[in-house]
This record gives C-alpha cells, sequence and structure tokens, in this order.
C-alpha cells in the first residue's frame, strides 16, 4: 500500500514491543497460517519484512464492505453504528499473537503462488522455499502490489507508480461494495429517481404528443366519473323520480315538461359522454403509438452506439446473444411502463380522487363504508405481492432448468442414442419436471393466499353499503335517495381497477427502473480501450517491438510474462508453442484489442497507446481460424475493410486469394448472399474469402492465426498458395502448428508458459536441439507414422 | 485402471508393439508407490518429495476429485511452472499417518473452503447476495452474484457457493439446516 501509515492498532501494538518501523509497504491478509480468519499483517522495511499475527476476528468482511445483509434493517444505520465501533477499535492496540522476520538480506526472491482460493506469499531464503503468509481471493491485489514493492527493493529499482486506477471499491454513500470493480457505479445509491429522471429526457422530443395523451387521460377519467352519475343518481331519482325542479327547467328552455323528455335528453347527453370517451380513446391511443415505437427506437440507438465502442473485454465477459435479448427486451420494458403505467397511474388517481370527493358529498356515511376499507387492502396487497413474486421467480428458474435439460437432449440426440442413454435422460427430465410442477402448485397457491383478502375487501362495503343504504332508505325517509345508493355501488365496482392497479404499479415501476439500469449499464459502460487525447496519426511502415511486456486477462493469471523481441518490417516471424503457452493473447495485444499491464508494444518505436485507432487498425489485418462472414454480398464481405473499394480491387483481391475461380462458379457471382441466412459456403472458401478480405485491406501489419486449420490438404495448399501471395511485402507474424507454414518464415520465435524461450531463424533453433526442435521432430515422426512424407 | 495386467493384447495391425508396452508401462508408472517415495516436510512449509532417486524440493498436491473424491487420486505435480505430473496416489488412506497428515496440510492450503456452520442472513439486492455466515473458520460476510454457476450442487446435499472474488464456501448437508435458513436459500436453489 502506498500510504505508509500502518493502521492504528497494529502501530499500537509494535510500540508497546518496543518497535519503531519504518514502514516503506505493508499489507493485511485476512487469514493466519491454519487457514482461520484473522488479521496478519506482512510490513516491508528497508531491513526486512516482518509478519505480525494477531487475534482470531470476529467477524471478517469478504470485500471488507460495511454493508450488512441483516434482513429488514437499513444499511446506513448499520454503517454508522459499525463506523462507531470501527473507531472503538481503532484506539486499542493489536494482540500480537505472533512475530516474525525474515531480513532482506537472506530474501533471494518473493512471489505469489495461486491457489484454487486465494494464494500463498512465497519468499526464497537460502535457497529454501518458504511461504510467509496466506490470503483469500479478496486479498490478491493488495498482495500482488505489496510483492512489487518488494521486489523494487530487492533490485534496488522503482516501484511502479500506482497509476491511480485503483478503484475504490464501495460507495462512499451506503458502504455497499460496487458490484463491477471497474465502475464506481452503485445500484442503491444510483437509485430510480436518477435513472428516472434519464428516461424522461428520452421523451422530450414528444413533449407536445405526451401532453395531448395526458390530457385525454384526464378527461377519459372525468367521464369515467361522471358516469355512474348519470346513470344512478340522475336518472333515478331526477328523471324517473321526476323530479319537479328539473321539469321547470325543461320549460324555461321552451321543451314540454314531460318526464319523458328528460329521459330523452338523458338517453342523449349519456351518448355523447361515451361517444367523447371514445374519441379521448382514439386521440390517447394514436398519441401513443407514435411515442412508443420512437423512445424505444431511440434507447436502442444509443446502446446499439454505445457497443460499437466497447472493447473486446466486455464481449468476452458476456454472451453476445442475450446482450442482443436485453438491448430489446429491455428498450420494451422501460418504455411500457411510461406508457402503460404511468398514464394510467394518473387516470386512477384522478378517478378515485374525483369519486371519493363525489361520494362524500352525496352521503358522508355511506362514503365511510365505502371507502374504510380501501388502505388496509392496499396494504395488503403490498405486502402479499412479493411473496407472489418469489413464487413466480422460483417457478421461471424450474422452466429454465426443465428447458436446459430438454435442450441437453436434443442438441446431444445422437450421443444419447449412441450410447442408449435415453432412459438415464428420462429420469433426469422426470426430476425437473416433478420440480416444475411443484413450483407452479406454489405459484398459485400465493395467489390464493393473495385473492382472499383482497376479494373480502371488496365484498365486505359492498354488503355494507348495501345493507345501510337500504336501512336509511327504508327507515330515515329523505336521507338517501335510490339513485344515490345506486351511483355509490356503480362507484364501488369503479374503484376496483383502479385497487388492483395501485397493487401492481410498484411491481412494473420496479421492472421497468431495472431494466432501464441495464440498458444504461451498457450505455455507460467505458471502453477498457480508449485513445488518447491526441492521438498520434502515423503512416507505419510494419516495424513492430515488444518490451517487458507481461500480460493476462485476469490479475491473477498471467499469460504472457517479460516478453521481449523486435520485428523489422517486411519480415515474416513463425510463433510457435503448445497450446495455451499464450500465441493468440500475443498478437491481440498487437492490435491493441487489450491493453497490457507492464512493458510496452511499440509499432514503429510509437507505444500503441499513443497511436490513434484509425492509424492503428488501418495498419494491422487478421485472418484467423474463425472467419467472420457477414450478411452481405460475396463483394461486400471482400471490401469489408474497405467499402469504397473499386470493383476491380475487389477482383484482383479474390484472384491474388485464389478465391475467384470458385465465387465465379456461383450463379450469382460476386453478388451472392452470404452470411447468416445466405448461401454457405464451405471452410476453405471462408478462409480464401478472408484472405481476399485481408488483400484488400492491404495492411502494413498481418496477422494470420492458424489460417490454415481445420482444412483438407488440398485446400491447405490452395490456401497456402493464397497466403504466400498475400505475406508479400507485409510484416507477418504468424502462428502456426505445421512445419510446412513456418517454411517461410524469417524467423521464428517459441513461446512457452508464457515466456519467450528461444528465436532464432529455422536452421539456427534446429541446430539448438531446443524446444523447438522437439516439435518439429514430433511433426516429422507423427507424419512418418502415419506413412506421409 | 484396476486391471492394468489384462488390458487387451496390442492391436496385431498396427506393427507397433513396443509403442503399445510402452504407454501401459506409462501407466502403471504414474501410481505412486509409498515404497517408492519418501514425503518430508521442508522447513519452508511445503513437502520435498524423494522419488526413484530424484529430489523434488517443493511439490504441488492437487485434488483430482475435490468434489466427489477428495480423498482419492490425489496428484503430486512439480512445483514449478510447467507443473508437470510425477505421478498418482490412488488412496491418501494407503499411506503412513505422517505423510497423510503433511499431504493433507498442502491440500488444505490449495483449497481453502470454509465449511458454513450457521446461515445468518441473505439479501438480495440488484442482482447480488449479501450473505453473513458462520464457518469452521470464523464468521463472515461476503458478496455472491445472483445468476448460474455461484452456487452449485456438488452430489449428496452438499453445495459450494463462489463470492465475487473468488472465495469458496462450502454448504456440506442442506438437509440439516433450520427451516430458516432453508428458506433464506430459496432464491439459490
Amino acid at each position: 500500500m502506498k500510504d505508509h501509515q500502518l493502521p492504528d492498532p497494529v502501530h499500537k501494538a509494535l510500540e508497546q514491543r518496543g518497535l519503531k518501523l519504518n514502514v516503506k509497504a505493508w499489507v493485511r491478509s485476512d487469514m493466519d497460517r491454519e487457514g482461520y480468519l484473522g488479521q496478519v499483517f506482512a510490513i516491508l522495511t528497508l531491513e526486512g519484512i516482518w509478519i505480525i499475527s494477531g487475534e482470531r476476528a470476529d467477524v471478517t468482511d469478504f470485500g471488507g464492505s460495511n454493508a450488512v445483509a441483516k434482513a429488514g434493517g437499513s444499511f446506513i444505520r448499520r454503517g454508522k453504528r459499525r463506523a462507531k465501533e470501527a473507531s472503538m477499535r481503532e484506539r486499542t492496540p493489536m494482540v500480537i499473537k505472533d512475530l516474525a522476520f525474515v531480513a532482506l538480506a537472506d530474501l533471494k526472491s518473493i512471489e505469489l503462488l495461486n491457489e484454487v482460493v486465494g494464494g500463498l506469499m512465497v519468499a526464497r531464503i537460502n535457497d529454501e522455499e518458504r511461504w510467509l503468509l496466506r490470503f483469500s481471493g479478496s486479498r490478491f491485489k493488495a498482495m500482488a502490489a505489496f510483492t512489487k514493492d518488494v521486489q523494487a527493493l530487492l533490485t534496488d529499482s522503482e516501484a511502479e507508480a500506482d497509476d491511480g486506477k485503483a478503484v475504490e471499491r464501495f460507495c462512499p454513500t451506503c458502504g455497499r461494495r460496487y458490484p463491477d470493480e471497474n465502475r464506481a457505479f452503485c445500484p442503491h445509491c444510483l437509485k430510480r429517481k436518477s435513472v428516472f429522471i434519464r428516461l424522461v429526457q428520452k421523451f422530450k422530443p414528444y413533449r407536445l404528443r405526451l401532453f395531448v395523451l395526458l390530457a385525454m387521460i384526464g378527461l377519459a377519467g372525468a367521464f369515467n366519473a361522471f358516469i355512474p352519475y348519470l346513470t344512478g343518481t340522475i336518472l333515478y331519482d331526477r328523471v324517473l323520480g321526476q323530479d319537479p325542479e328539473w321539469l321547470a327547467a325543461l320549460g324555461q328552455m321552451g321543451l314540454p315538461q314531460r318526464a319523458t323528455v328528460l329521459l330523452l335528453l338523458l338517453a342523449v347527453v349519456l351518448a355523447l359522454t361515451k361517444l367523447l370517451q371514445q374519441l379521448t380513446g382514439i386521440l390517447h391511443g394514436r398519441q401513443t403509438a407514435y411515442i412508443v415505437p420512437g423512445v424505444i427506437a431511440a434507447i436502442k440507438s444509443d446502446a446499439f452506439d454505445a457497443l460499437q465502442k466497447l472493447s473486446l473485454s466486455f464481449f468476452s465477459r458476456r454472451q453476445t446473444g442475450s446482450l442482443m435479448q436485453r438491448i430489446n427486451g429491455d428498450a420494451e420494458e422501460v418504455t411500457s411502463f411510461f406508457i402503460d403505467g404511468l398514464p394510467y397511474l394518473l387516470f386512477n388517481v384522478l378517478t378515485i380522487s374525483v369519486t371519493a370527493v363525489i361520494m362524500f358529498r352525496m352521503n358522508p356515511l355511506l362514503a365511510i363504508m365505502a371507502l374504510f376499507l380501501l388502505p388496509p387492502l392496499f396494504i395488503i396487497s403490498f405486502r402479499l405481492i412479493p411473496t407472489t413474486w418469489q413464487a413466480h421467480g422460483r417457478r421461471s428458474r424450474a422452466r429454465r432448468r426443465v428447458y436446459s435439460i430438454l435442450n441437453d437432449t436434443y442438441t446431444g440426440a445422437r450421443v444419447v442414442r449412441a450410447f442408449g442413454q435415453e432412459e438415464q435422460q428420462n429420469q433426469q427430465f422426470d426430476k425437473v419436471n416433478q420440480n416444475l410442477r411443484d413450483a407452479e402448485i406454489n405459484v398459485m397457491k400465493a395467489h390464493i393466499r393473495y385473492e382472499v383478502p383482497y376479494n373480502l375487501g371488496r365484498v365486505i362495503p359492498n354488503l355494507l353499503v348495501w345493507v345501510t343504504g337500504a336501512i336509511l332508505i327504508i327507515f330515515r325517509e329523505g336521507t338517501l335517495e335510490y339513485g344515490q345508493l345506486l351511483t355509490f355501488i356503480s362507484y364501488l365496482a369503479m374503484m376496483q381497477g383502479p385497487m388492483q392497479f395501485f397493487s401492481m404499479i410498484f411491481v412494473i415501476w420496479s421492472e421497468s427502473m431495472n431494466a432501464a439500469q441495464r440498458m444504461f449499464e451498457i450505455i455507460d459502460a467505458r471502453p477498457d480501450i480508449v485513445e488518447k487525447e491526441h492521438p498520434l496519426d502515423a503512416d507505419l511502415s510494419g516495424a513492430i517491438e515488444l518490451r517487458h511486456v507481461s500480460f493476462g486477462y485476469e490479475i491473477n493469471k498471467p499469460i504472457l510474462k517479460d516478453i521481449n523481441f523486435k520485428i523489422k518490417a517486411g519480415e515474416m516471424l513463425g510463433i510457435v508453442g503448445k497450446s495455451g503457452a499464450g500465441k493468440s493473447t500475443l498478437v491481440n495485444l498487437i492490435a491493441r484489442l487489450y491493453d497490457i499491464s507492464e512493458g510496452q508494444v511499440l509499432l514503429d518505436d510509437h507505444d500503441v497507446r499513443d497511436l490513434s485507432f484509425k492509424s492503428l487498425h488501418g495498419a494491422v489485418a487478421m485472418v484467423s481460424q474463425e472467419t467472420y462472414i457477414f450478411m452481405g454480398t460475396i463483394a461486400e464481405n471482400i471490401a469489408y475493410a474497405r467499402p469504397e473499394a473499386a470493383r476491380q480491387d475487389i477482383v484482383d483481391a479474390a484472384i491474388a486469394a485464389h478465391a475467384h475461380q470458385f465465387i465465379c462458379k456461383l450463379p450469382d457471382g460476386y453478388d451472392t448472399l452470404v452470411g447468416t441466412g445466405g448461401r454457405q459456403l464451405s471452410g476453405g472458401e471462408r478462409q480464401r474469402l478472408s484472405i481476399a478480405r485481408a488483400i484488400l485491406a492491404n495492411p502494413k501489419i498481418l496477422v494470420l492465426d492458424e489460417a490454415t486449420a481445420s482444412v483438407d490438404t488440398e485446400t491447405e495448399r490452395a490456401i497456402q498458395t493464397s497466403l504466400n501471395e498475400l505475406v508479400k511485402g507485409r510484416t507477418t507474424l504468424s502462428i502456426a502448428h505445421r512445419l510446412s507454414t513456418l517454411k517461410g518464415a524469417d524467423r521464428i520465435i517459441v513461446l512457452e508458459n508464457g515466456r519467450l524461450t528461444e528465436a532464432g531463424t529455422h536452421q539456427e533453433l534446429i541446430a539448438r536441439r531446443g524446444a523447438y526442435f522437439n516439435l518439429m521432430e514430433l511433426q516429422t515422426k507423427a507424419l512418418a507414422m502415419r506413412g506421409v512424407d | 485402471m484396476e486391471n492394468k495386467q489384462t488390458a487387451s493384447a496390442p492391436i496385431k495391425a498396427i506393427d507397433r508393439p513396443d509403442a503399445m508396452q510402452s504407454l501401459e508401462e506409462k501407466i502403471k508408472m504414474r501410481w505412486l508407490k509409498p515404497e517408492e517415495c519418501v514425503f518430508t516436510r521442508t522447513s519452508g512449509g511445503f513437502v520435498r518429495l524423494d522419488f526413484r532417486g530424484t529430489v523434488y524440493p517443493r511439490v504441488a498436491v492437487h485434488r483430482c476429485f475435490p468434489f466427489s473424491a477428495p480423498d482419492e487420486y490425489i496428484s503430486i505435480r512439480e512445483s514449478d511452472e510447467s507443473s508437470q505430473e510425477i505421478g498418482l496416489i490412488q488412496k491418501l488412506d494407503d499411506w503412513d499417518h505422517d505423510t497423510q497428515a503433511m499431504l493433507r496440510e498442502q491440500l488444505e492450503l490449495r483449497y481453502f473452503n470454509p465449511k458454513i456452520t450457521r446461515i445468518k442472513h441473505v439479501r438480495e439486492e440488484y442482482g447480488y447476495a449479501y450473505w453473513d455466515v458462520g464457518t469452521d473458520r470464523g464468521d463472515c460476510r461476503f458478496v455472491v452474484r445472483m445468476g448460474s454457476g455461484t452456487v452449485i450442487h456438488i452430489g449428496s446435499g452438499r453445495y459450494m457457493v463462489t463470492d465475487v472474488d473468488g472465495n469458496r464456501f462450502k454448504i456440506p448437508n442442506i438437509h440439516t439446516l433450520s427451516p430458516q435458513e432453508m428458506k433464506k436459500l430459496d432464491m439459490f436453489i
């Protein structure tokens, strides 16, 4: 750790023992030698390393977050209490159970040994390997940094400065650990409000339409609230009851004072209201039709844009298929809340408020009867929804398991039959099927548990209102009219919809915000590989140099270790090694598909990180075993790197790649549609297409990654001829297993376990009788056994 | 593997009898026998092996079946980068107590997985589950990513939980958990 201040308890404990250490670096481990969780410290001074073991820990936080998994407890509260406890612990000196010291003079080397979980810090002391301490997977990075510091001291060199890449792992607000190490993104704190606001921005272009939409919903709500009034009170009490006031009003309007006229008028008003309601519905629908696809498209476009910019490691960590699904599904889910959720929320709130007001104005007593169960009902459904959701979750998991067994069985049908394992597959299926059945039953049970109180909450007010109303009408003349009672009942019935809606809205809101979050995760993901502020546009000649390059896809699993070599422009370099030695990784680094952790990759003496993507990608082309043919014509595929290429160039490239012949034989020639959904080409044909593509791209640096693997000998010969054409005048890196491919190489390097162990010309390496020699021997012997020359 | 002696005779069609024989011998040679090996503890905390005249100052000890047969098929390997296998121990029980003890110590260094004795709380949030448990190595808390592969069934009611740092925790027997604890694991099983 760069901060040389030991934690107080340790410092105090050392003081007690009379040790005043000049701390150069220190690190904490989370377990003692027996593997019990506890505090162990390693301290580096100029004299050596001190290992201090403390007591076993009360609680260990893997990941060290302050967040606690207490159900129902508030995270923040706990965080504060823990902070208090922690500060109390700060004041007491640590209890030292064991103290050990390794003198720097005796220390030959130090390194970390990876275990299945975590690792050991191993020192070479006077010709013997000794492990100093052990640690869990959570401490790896810290241990690596400390080891580097020790190594720097040993070799008397400068330890590499912490390039500030160390990201804070915990949210400062809530104490939770950031789920993604490389992003300071706390899902809890980022919260749905800001996601919501971001989404709202997307609707800005549709402001006017949204306004119309909401207005329509408002109107629809008003009409909705109005109708029961019409069909209840007005119809029964004023019209059928022949209210004298109303009849008089008719007279004033110059109409005959008859009840039938009133009825007719009412019918007209009712019809008009319904008609208007329909109209609002239509307008509402139209606005939706405009807004929804527009917003979905905008969000998807953002996401797709972002995807393009992301670097390879993002893709390798996730499956592309699920990514695409996500983008599609999430974009729709997000908008569904805004279109189906929010407006109806308003609608329902309006409906309920308006009806409540009307009911209270008509008869407070009945209003109370009708509404008193509403709040408890709301709370109940709120409480019960989570359990139903859990049941749903279990069912989807059970379903997924059934599908995966089915998938397994069908895709592996040949193997199942060949080995006669049908019975076994049946048994497996039965198991997961039973599981699914149980899960379905649980879902139903959960639903029933929810329905019962819900129905009670509906039925009881209804009953109460009927009974009370009837009593009032019969025994208390004048307090209530029959029509009013009917209106009440209608309003009660109308409340059902909103109530159900309210219980669902929270779930829709969470799902929608979750979907939005997922989308933003993609949109926000910072590409790992970024161009520098002012990148260099260089015309590269093709000279490559690697200086002390070390790299691993994961921090504690290095694939390449301290690689050094130079290639002149126009040279062909063969890269040989067993599978997994790091060959493909090496070439990926040259194209800057990943950024290295140590060392430098230089093209023409420029560090690749300084070069602009344009010059870099323009200079490098790859031909690998897996050829990707895009959806399009053959001509488009060949011209992929240079879409503006002239037809002549495309044909020239195809001829050079020995692809022209088979293309011309196809009925549609260069215009043949290939790729997904198009014509399927054979492996050799695809290879030759990708070689043509590379020829047209005209790169200064060409990478051939086993370009002739998995094709038959004749095709291989054809491809080899094309390749020979391709490599003329370019710097070529050829990863190969076959002697034949390497014959043309100017020089060859051998990679073993990530290290460059041999380099030289074919003859030099054979003469050395080293690893290369062995590999070649093996090959020739194998070929001899097969009777092939 | 048990009936090496009665393996099928070399196929006469391929005229390489010596090749087949050396293969058989190669297989036989893999199995380490107590009388041929001397394992000793080193002062550095590792194990050294003297075998057929060669001294290996430090050997790595791997389990071939860490979940289903943890005390059988123990692979003894060289400690350098190549990690070449020196030989296989068929059953740890066949060896003397001292050797067993030192090999088990090395295995413990390599396979660190505390046994969960008590599940206090599990809370799920935003695709991550926060566990608070008691184990046989001390109480601890860790974070598990929700999704497939993080809580796996390794046979007969045993489960292995992997957290975001790669640490692993074993649930020795799901059936011995209390109903409340089982409920907390609901979302994983």
